[in-house]
């Protein structure tokens, strides 16, 4: 029996989307533009990167911003066999959670490496900033192995 | 027979076009505090949050509750999310005063928003189909027709709209909150301004707002408690129905009529433009208040426009059963938080704290919202007096 004629139409949906980050959010943004990284302060005197705007155990307002070190080491990490369009590297590379010297807790970004084997749980890495810095998190390329 | 509950704090934002200050945390927090400072209350105090936001497509924040809880202090607490659509702001605080009414919760936290500067409501209310000829009508586009058949059957005047775009703007002229301050609109002004979806012209639909509102719903004990005059919760009411089926009669919805009478055999309401002291009802687009005038009880089938041309629902013209003193939709929508507001200005009315648009000596008020295909009701009545 053949297979009947399905009836088919190519079907994209697609918004465009606005937002506004706020005192907070916005500064980490625009620090990374001017290639700093800061966190903020919160109430039990932990380092926050990225900042947030609100204090995770008394709901109170932070403000107090604290520059944190460019070079940091490897908390956890998972490596990318083979990337997909969407990841920020088309060659194998390593998620990683990544405690900033001067932070208290870790920020996930990417790492770039030659292979899984030169990346490891309490390696340090550094930043790599992108050729154009805009105030996207984009802005740091991905972090190295030092 | 549910535990009494009432409403001991109010708190919203300045509607207004775009809010690029804050963040969405921000904006809700901003109304979230401000609903704690009139409680006299802190974080502290509030057993559990209830969120409402009309759908995450429109800002494209999936599950904003979850990322919500740091601004409202809920780390820790129950944060449950209510989704219903353009009622939502309603539902939101029938769901959180259920909480109370049960006695699951002691005092709880409503919060509700949109920002719509961040937001695509128009593309996420009408996407585009495959094989379907896209129109982009909006919400405007699907009630126009609502509305035309509304005047069929009515026979009523033209200028219907016009009259209800103006009274309401002149009442929006005396809340400071409100998004549209037009305190010089005149009939000419919006029968002049541009068609949009006939018979709904510019002036006669709601602007596109940023904003939140957020209330403090409190049991009997604490309510008595209360640092402030509460706003005794009288009735609660939900209904829905689909969006199209056989013999359904959108002008004037079954739904509608049953949430209606529902919440007013709750709160003893026989009579309802005799019983109530004033309305917030959801009118985004002018010719529903009259639609609703009459879904609601108010007047006769056909009749509700009478009352809107004799200046009944008007503070400006002293009328008796003033509607939307707040200045209602037509001068502020903040999508999801829109339902909510109605309810909130209702409480602040018996509460006797709704400034330059008070009426005076208000001591029972409706609430009313509506959502989707005009399929989602949700109504509350509330009294300055202990049930």
């Amino acid at each position: 029996m053949s297979q009947p004629d399905v009836l088919n139409q190519a079907f994209e949906l697609g918004f465009t989307y606005t937002r506004s980050t706020g005192p907070v959010i916005g500064r980490f943004f625009t620090e990374l533009r001017n290639r700093n990284i800061v966190g903020i302060k919160a109430s039990d005197g932990r380092v926050v990167v990225p900042p947030m705007e609100y204090d995770p155990d008394t709901a109170e307002e932070l403000s107090e911003f604290v520059e944190v070190g460019q070079q940091g080491e490897i908390v956890s990490f998972a490596w990318v066999k083979e990337p997909r369009e969407a990841h920020p590297m088309d060659v194998p590379f390593a998620w990683a959670m990544i405690k900033l010297d001067g932070a208290d807790v870790p920020m996930v970004h990417c790492i770039a490496a030659a292979n899984e084997s030169a990346v490891a749980t309490g390696a340090r890495v550094q930043v790599v900033w992108a050729d154009e810095t805009i105030g996207y998190i984009t802005d740091i390329r991905c972090f190295e192995l030092l | 027979m549910a535990n009494l509950a009432a409403v001991v704090g109010v708190g919203q934002t300045k509607y207004t076009t775009k809010r690029q200050d804050v963040s969405i945390a921000g904006l809700v927090r901003e109304a979230a505090v401000n609903a704690l400072q009139d409680a006299d209350l802190g974080w502290d105090d509030i057993d559990a949050v209830i969120l409402g936001k009309a759908p995450d497509m429109f800002e494209g924040v999936i599950m904003p509750e979850v990322y919500l809880t740091d601004a409202l202090g809920c780390n820790g607490k129950p944060m449950i999310r209510v989704h219903t659509a353009g009622s939502v702001g309603g539902s939101t605080a029938i769901v959180a005063a259920s909480h109370v009414q049960s006695g699951t919760f002691r005092r709880v936290l409503t919060v509700s928003f949109e920002k719509q500067s961040e937001s695509n409501a128009m593309w996420a209310l009408s996407n585009p189909q495959p094989f379907s000829t896209h129109l982009n009508a909006g919400a405007g586009g699907y009630f126009a027709p609502i509305i035309r058949e509304y005047i069929r059957r009515s026979n009523a005047p033209k200028d219907v709209g016009i009259k209800v775009a103006v009274k309401d703007r002149l009442h929006g002229a005396r809340n400071p909150l409100a998004h549209l301050q037009k305190p010089d609109i005149t009939m000419q002004e919006v029968e002049e301004s541009f068609m949009l979806w006939d018979p709904i012209r510019f002036l006669e639909a709601c602007p596109s707002s940023d904003g939140a509102c957020a209330m403090v719903i409190a049991n009997e004990e604490l309510a008595d408690k209360a640092a402030k005059q509460p706003a005794w919760i009288r009735g609660v009411a939900m209904r829905s129905e689909p969006t199209t089926f056989a013999g359904r009669d959108e002008v004037n919805p079954q739904a509608g009529r049953d949430c209606a009478a529902d919440v007013y055999k709750q709160a003893g309401i026989t009579d309802p433009r005799k019983d109530l002291d004033c309305a917030e009802v959801y009118v985004p687009f002018s010719w529903y208040e009259p639609m609703w005038l009459e879904n609601l009880g108010f007047a006769p089938i056909g009749e509700g426009w009478k009352l809107t041309m004799e200046g009944a629902t008007s503070l400006d013209e002293g009328g008796d059963i003033p509607w939307n003193c707040s200045g209602g939709v037509l001068s502020s929508n903040a999508i999801g938080a829109s339902g909510m507001i109605r309810f909130a200005e209702a409480a602040r009315q018996v509460r006797g704290d709704a400034g330059d648009h008070q009426v005076e000596g208000a001591k029972l008020a409706l609430g009313h919202a509506y959502g989707g295909g005009a399929q989602f009701f949700a109504m509350w009545v509330v009294g300055s007096e202990k049930p």
